[in-house]
């Protein structure tokens, strides 16, 4: 592609954040709205396809494009404006979580949803529609999109509203990516009391009290979620412990004032102040390929006894949310074969029943998750949604270097999912690796997926906007 | 010297270190007069901290600190609105983006303004009031930017140094009547003043005003912050000029 000066396509090895999925594409990292629509433009004449992709922190292969192109927009990353009145924020789409809070707290608001870590882009969480542990309050990341501006594959721009564009909002936000790119989006943040939360640690003592404990809890709490012991058998199988954060009142907690100091709200980078945490991976790596995971889950379940009697107790937004972000480079540990995130969202009747099979199926092949974790859920406006009135439950596998477990992986992750689809389940683009493309219109119904696919007809015509998902799942 | 019971009067707090030493003055039951330039975000700051005490303990004042004339009127409204002030920490600071080949007096001018002559007329009139009441005390945040002059921002470097050279005199005036005068040297400290600089290491903005009261408390007259500042700044200014003026730091 050399029709434009201002494009240099660099090739690269583009990979999902679980590295076990991705391939070989040429990349451009855009600066500005011009850039995209000369890189759309150059490489429609050429009959190519574009992947757009924000900070890389899908797991599977929603940002990777094998042999195409690819848009890195993480060059675009400017907070144009916070209002602190109205605690909206105007982003460019490489702008992260991370960008978004570090100005919104300074005002003493934050983002009405956030993910598991803070490198998520803004126009990735838009465009996967993400959702967070109080999904079942607030909804998702789209619910609390104002607005936002999208590049259309043949180089319109088009603003869109709830009421000025209502089919093009509700289709762009959770179409991963494949009816334009997000060039500016309005975000709402939301209004705070303190820099903390008040934070209870639950100790459940198999899979029926995780999910009465989400039932119980859900109209008291402002977030809910739940590590699962996903080695626990028998009795204890699907134990955990669960985290319920409550936000704080005015003058509740008076010293939460100064953690409205962005500085305040980053994770710790050292463990007990002097170890730097970049260096556990390698300890964690060791506890995976040694198979001694179920040991420190054990052991981790057995701590939370004492997390229980020492609550509540308060904590910063951001220890509290960015679970993902404490250690870094942590998916290391699964090298060289990578990690897949097997994410089933089951509605509330089958929860129970469903799970517990799909946690027994994993024992029986031998294939158990490092972590589970299980949340709540409520069903949102968007098109391509993938939110239930119910739970989802996220595992992760370690993927091994070897092929032959490599592919039994996959083939227990489709049986799984046969079950999840025959209850009625859903799943998510941000997560999966394994879905096959007899299962799309399975999980959102048939009129839904033609109502897009007449969408994608109608914006993108020429089919510039591609994934290995997106051909993976026949879109 | 202990910290007094009085009104704190916290120049430029709408952000940055100003804002959070004004969060801790309010945290530990002062009354504090938040003083700015912009209107919305001082008000909206100052509305914070009450809501989050649920009490007022923050008032704004909008101010701006290159206008030197209103300071004393200032200063008497605050007493009089307030009641008798003890404590003024002056943090308000400019940092304009300049070019290494740039040598524009408008912006060299708001920076000498806002960071040394602002500096003076508010110590001017808090030792104006402190030095009959033999009591009070003024904190300066200068910068280790005034330890010496260097290729990036010469008049920055200058308004500082200018600022901790007033202060020493002022200090040396006031001291020996019981009234403290301290100056603050931060290193790199994570403010909406620096946020594009990609500095490494900055220490949070509520640590370094953590660091600020402290050296107040302990009667300090010249506090780095964080105290390493001290070390790295000694070797700087030791350089020779001979090398100095062939280094890009």
């Amino acid at each position: 592609m050399t029709e434009t000066t201002s494009i240099a396509w660099r090739d690269e090895d583009v990979r999902g954040f679980g590295m076990a999925v991705g391939g070989a594409a040429r990349v451009f990292r855009p600066t500005t709205v011009e850039q995209v629509a000369d890189a759309f433009a150059a490489v429609r004449a050429a009959g190519g396809s574009i992947a757009l992709r924000g900070a890389g922190c899908s797991y599977g292969d929603a940002a990777t494009n094998t042999n195409g192109h690819v848009l890195d927009l993480s060059g675009m990353r400017a907070v144009h404006a916070f209002d602190p009145a109205t605690g909206v924020a105007i982003v460019e789409p490489g702008a992260t979580i991370r960008d978004l809070w570090r100005r919104s707290i300074e005002h003493a608001h934050w983002p009405r949803v956030v993910s598991g870590t803070m490198a998520v882009s803004l126009g990735g969480a838009a465009a996967m529609n993400i959702h967070g542990k109080n999904n079942y309050v607030l909804g998702s990341f789209g619910d609390s999109v104002r607005a936002f501006d999208l590049l259309t594959p043949r180089g319109e721009l088009v603003h869109c509203t709830r009421e000025g564009q209502p089919e093009l909002f509700h289709a762009a936000l959770g179409g991963f990516g494949m009816l334009g790119c997000f060039t500016r989006l309005w975000i709402e943040t939301k209004r705070v009391h303190s820099g903390r939360l008040r934070v209870w640690g639950i100790v459940a003592k198999d899979l029926e009290h995780n999910l009465q404990l989400l039932e119980d809890l859900r109209d008291k709490a402002d977030y809910l979620v739940s590590w699962v012991d996903l080695h626990g058998k028998g009795a204890g199988l699907g134990r955990g412990l669960m985290h319920r954060a409550d936000h704080l009142g005015p003058g509740e907690d008076p010293d939460g004032l100064r953690y409205f100091d962005p500085g305040l709200q980053e994770v710790p980078s050292t463990l007990f102040g002097v170890v730097p945490k970049a260096w556990l991976w390698p300890g964690m790596w060791c506890a995976v390929h040694l198979g001694r995971v179920g040991l420190v889950n054990a052991m981790k379940f057995a701590v939370g006894a004492r997390e229980q009697r020492q609550s509540p107790y308060l904590q910063t937004h951001g220890a509290f949310h960015f679970l993902l972000d404490y250690v870094p480079r942590w998916q290391w540990m699964t090298k060289p074969g990578g990690l897949i995130q097997f994410q089933p969202f089951v509605p509330r009747a089958e929860g129970a029943r469903v799970l517990r099979t799909l946690i027994e199926k994993c024992h029986a092949a031998g294939h158990v998750p490092y972590l589970g974790v299980l949340k709540r859920h409520r069903p949102d406006p968007f098109l391509m949604t993938h939110a239930v009135d119910g739970y989802s439950m996220a595992m992760d596998f370690a993927v091994s270097a070897r092929k032959s477990a490599r592919e039994s992986l996959w083939t227990l992750c489709r049986e799984l999912a046969e079950i999840v689809l025959t209850a009625g389940g859903r799943f998510y683009y941000a997560k999966d690796a394994v879905l096959l493309a007899s299962s799309f219109a399975r999980v959102h119904g048939e009129p839904t997926v033609a109502k897009f696919r007449a969408l994608k007809a109608q914006w993108d015509p020429d089919r510039l906007l591609q994934t290995d998902l997106s051909r993976r799942l026949g879109v | 010297m202990a910290s007094g019971s009085g009104t704190c009067i916290v120049v430029g707090s709408s952000s940055g270190i100003g804002l959070a030493v004004a969060r801790r003055l309010a945290l530990a039951g002062r009354k504090v007069a938040m003083l700015a330039r912009r209107e919305n975000e001082l008000r909206t700051q100052a509305a914070t901290v009450n809501d989050a005490l649920a009490q007022q303990r923050a008032f704004p004042f909008v101010h701006d600190a290159a206008d030197l004339d209103a300071v004393e009127p200032l200063f008497a409204r605050i007493e009089q609105e307030l009641g008798p002030v003890d404590e003024v920490h002056y943090v308000a600071g400019v940092m304009p983006e300049v070019a290494i080949d740039e040598f524009d007096v408008g912006k060299d001018r708001l920076q000498v303004q806002v960071n040394m002559l602002g500096c003076i007329a508010w110590g001017n009139a808090a030792a104006r009031r402190f030095l009959p009441r033999r009591a009070g005390c003024f904190v300066g945040v200068g910068s280790v930017a005034g330890d010496r002059g260097r290729v990036g921002r010469p008049v920055y470097n200058a308004s500082k140094a200018g600022m901790d050279c007033y202060l020493e005199g002022l200090r040396n005036r006031l001291w020996r009547h019981g009234v403290q005068v301290t100056t603050i040297k931060p290193g790199p400290t994570q403010t909406p003043m620096t946020a594009n600089l990609g500095l490494k290491n900055a220490i949070p903005a509520d640590r370094a005003a953590e660091l600020i009261l402290r050296a107040r408390d302990r009667g300090r007259a010249i506090a780095y912050v964080p105290g390493k500042w001290r070390v790295i700044m000694f070797v700087i200014r030791n350089i020779p000029s001979f090398l100095f003026r062939r280094l890009s730091i």
